[in-house]
């Protein structure tokens, strides 16, 4: 009963089209059936692709998802079956040393997994699960590194099952050890589990999942009244409403679970929300992202052989993707399953690092609130949570500055204009909202922001007026009041880009209303600058001038043209400002934004979305130039 | 736009390892072309085992999860619908897994590690605004493989 006892033939791909190298490939090993038996294996793989498929979200997730069956003959049909554990005491010779009663438990059905996974990399290297099909009519399965699973039937539904555990990292949400009677299981121990489809904390604003969690549902849904006890009682809420249901993770209270009912906790019934969207975010990845045509693309770097990047899908959803030096673009994924508010250009992600192992990302939700979310390294996202009440234009973007680690203000344009802000102070939380100084912004126009010491501010917009507008805040006098700087006219949509190449020094640029990229500047011994164009440069329409300082004494700017071309221009202290070039070859949106971040002095990267919607990015190095442009996925 | 590729190009492979009880060996290693994405590249300190490629000082380069290691229990699954999925203890926890690494060019040699949290009570921060950071999760490594491939 080993590997003597049949015969590998080899793989055949029966569903899916995806590249193999960026796929999530599924692996079905025969086991148990006879060289003639072949075709039922073949039958019964089919049988699998019909059930997997129909089990969302993989009906979403086709274009990603290939499926592999792998022929193997053995010298006898079906699997061990011992008499000691009810079975009929048959000893066969296959191929995987199948066998039932594991355990002394009949329908606990077990293979030598580690034979499992080497033939599936021999056969299908870039598989992703393997799962073996063992021919008998004798219901049983198993998990583990290896899914096992009969013919008998419904038994397909213990390799999806037992695949969220081994592909996703799912929990189970069954509310019992031992269906129930056990002891020992009546309160979940403390401590929040890893899983994301558990857990023990009660809070709404901490949940984990709270992002799916509607307002009107009460927290916890369900709470079972006898611990000594699963509760059997059916669900108080519609099916489908996500909440926190008691009863999880082999425990009947303390424990909690997003749905009511989900395939982590029963065979046969569809995944929950929350596991869904766990499993969208592991496949889709490989695939590309549509993104919003005009969405303002942010990225960090909170260490320099890292980035992360945020965008906004075609479809609103608010999408991450990162980069490290050690293992390439990890590919897109939701954050927390948000959505951002359309109008404008969408309103985008922004996001700051207050330190090296922490993110905060804020947007406008479709709801026109300003909603956070936040990624740490010692316990991964927590997202979305509104902030205030505060409802914004719609589109509205919500610019953040982080004067010092502890320390957030917030930025942004209330329905009617109003020039709002907040803070946040890890001391005392979340301010309320306020109007800064009475600013009202033009129609579309964004509010930025720069901190050139931590106790003082400079914020700048456009005005109703249509010119630039700055106002400065000082931890000595407070807020001083708004005032223009020139007599520019801009579009009402601009945005005003501040950089400071040294804590006395501000350079701005924005658009003028036929498009001129202009730029003025202050200083602290001569104050205000006069507007000029920078070298000749004019802008598509609405699209903002990305400026970044890598030296003290030099400047490099992106926008995208007329042309909807990508350009750049610089500017040295020594040599002024150059002419604007064409990067690359790149072409972008009309409307479009340049994201761009210096991680280290010599290096640039650079980030847009193409005229095809995907996002592409590109870099320049002092010692290789410019690079082409790619599609940011994963690499 | 043209799509080139991006120049930082990885290797990635595949390793299979079997394990008994907490002895674990490195059955096989084998290069693949995958790529590994984010959902599978661990960049939190959370509970769990591990696979890590290092380098020859021991600083981690990539961390992926080893899920279905080391495995307690089995689940045991019920013939008619309604009825309940229930779990029984291993009588010794033995099996196999496999995890697919990126390798850096600097990466050395593989490590099995378990996290633990740092701990009894991890339960979430109670503020619903953003964080501060929590202590280190402790670390314990189970066992050091030598990476053999030529690239």
């Amino acid at each position: 009963m080993s590997t003597s006892d049949g015969t590998v033939i080899g793989s055949t791909q029966i569903f899916g089209t995806a590249p193999l190298n960026r796929a999530f490939n599924v692996a079905l090993l025969a086991e148990g059936f006879t060289a003639a038996q072949q075709a039922d294996f073949n039958t019964a793989c089919g049988n699998f692709v019909t059930a997997f498929r129909s089990t969302p979200p993989y009906d979403e997730l086709s274009p990603a998802i290939n499926i592999f069956r792998v022929n193997v003959s053995s010298t006898d049909s079906g699997a061990d079956d011992p008499a000691s554990a009810g079975g009929t005491g048959a000893v066969v010779r296959t191929y995987f040393d199948a066998t039932f009663g594991a355990n002394g438990i009949r329908r606990l059905l077990v293979c030598n997994t580690t034979t499992a996974l080497q033939v599936a990399a021999a056969q299908v290297p870039q598989f992703t699960v393997a799962v073996v099909v063992v021919n008998s009519p004798i219901y049983g399965g198993s998990g583990g590194g290896v899914g096992t699973y009969s013919l008998a039937s419904g038994a397909t539904e213990i390799a999806i099952h037992e695949m969220g555990h081994t592909a996703y990292g799912l929990a189970d949400e069954y509310p019992y050890y031992a269906g129930g009677n056990e002891t020992g299981h009546d309160h979940h121990p403390s401590g929040e589990p890893t899983e994301p489809n558990v857990t023990t904390n009660t809070n709404r604003n901490t949940l984990k999942w709270r992002w799916a969690v509607s307002p009107t549902t009460a927290i916890p849904t369900m709470s079972n009244p006898d611990c000594s006890q699963v509760d059997t009682r059916p669900s108080p809420v519609p099916a489908g409403t996500v909440g926190l249901f008691e009863g999880a993770h082999y425990y009947h209270c303390g424990g909690f679970r997003p749905q009511y009912d989900c395939k982590m906790r029963n065979l046969g019934v569809p995944f929950c929300q929350i596991c869904r969207q766990v499993i969208w975010n592991r496949i889709s990845p490989l695939a590309t992202m549509q993104a919003r045509p005009q969405t303002p693309i942010t990225v960090l770097a909170r260490y320099p052989e890292h980035l992360d990047v945020f965008a906004i899908a075609s479809n609103g959803r608010t999408m991450s993707n990162w980069w490290d030096q050690s293992s390439g673009w990890a590919g897109w994924f939701q954050v927390q399953g948000g959505i951002s508010a359309p109008g404008g250009t969408g309103s985008p992600i922004t996001a700051v690092a207050r330190y090296a192992g922490h993110l905060d990302l804020f947007t406008v939700g479709t709801d026109n609130r300003v909603y956070s979310a936040w990624w740490d390294v010692s316990s991964g996202w927590h997202g979305w949570f509104s902030i205030g009440s505060l409802v914004c234009r719609s589109g509205a973007t919500v610019n953040v500055v982080s004067r010092y680690s502890d320390h957030l203000d917030l930025f942004t344009t209330a329905s009617d204009g109003r020039i709002m802000s907040t803070w946040w102070d890890v001391r005392t939380g979340w301010a309320n909202w306020f109007q800064l100084q009475g600013g009202v912004a033009a129609p579309g126009a964004t509010v930025t922001a720069i901190a050139r010491y931590p106790f003082h501010l400079d914020v700048f917009t456009v005005g109703t007026d249509n010119r630039v507008y700055s106002v400065w805040w000082d931890d000595r006098s407070g807020w001083a009041q708004w005032f223009p700087i020139g007599s520019l006219l801009c579009r009402p949509n601009s945005t005003v880009n501040v950089v400071a190449r040294f804590p006395d020094q501000l350079d701005l640029f924005t658009t003028a209303s036929d498009g001129k990229i202009m730029s003025t500047w202050w200083n602290a011994r001569g104050g205000w600058g006069s507007w000029f164009q920078v070298s000749g440069g004019v802008a598509s329409p609405g699209s903002p001038v990305t400026a970044i300082a890598r030296y003290s004494n030099h400047l490099d700017l992106f926008t995208i043209g007329t042309d909807n071309r990508i350009y750049r221009t610089w500017w040295h202290d020594t040599s002024g400002w150059a002419a604007w070039f064409n990067v690359s070859g790149g072409v972008g949106q009309s409307g479009g934004q340049v994201a761009a971040l210096s991680r280290v002095t010599e290096h640039i990267d650079l980030f847009t979305v193409g005229s095809d919607g995907l996002v592409y990015s590109t870099w320049w190095d002092g010692a290789t130039g410019w690079a082409g442009w790619f599609g940011l996925g994963i690499t | 736009m043209s799509d080139v590729s991006n120049s930082s190009q990885h290797l990635s492979i595949r390793l299979i390892f079997e394990y008994e009880g907490e002895d674990v060996r490195l059955v096989t290693q084998q290069p693949v072309d995958i790529l590994t994405t984010g959902f599978d590249v661990t960049r939190t300190q959370r509970e769990g085992y591990f696979v890590d490629t290092r380098d020859v000082s021991g600083r981690t380069l990539a961390r992926v999860p080893a899920r279905g290691a080391f495995q307690l229990g089995a689940e045991v699954f019920p013939e008619h619908p309604g009825e309940p999925i229930t779990r029984v203890e291993a009588e010794r926890p033995r099996g196999a897994f496999t995890v697919i690494v990126p390798v850096a060019a600097d990466a050395d040699h593989v490590s099995v590690v378990q996290v633990s949290p740092a701990s009894s009570d991890a339960a979430l921060p109670t503020t619903r605004a953003t964080s501060q950071p929590s202590e280190a999760a402790q670390e314990r490594e189970i066992a050091r493989f030598p990476l053999q491939l030529s690239r």
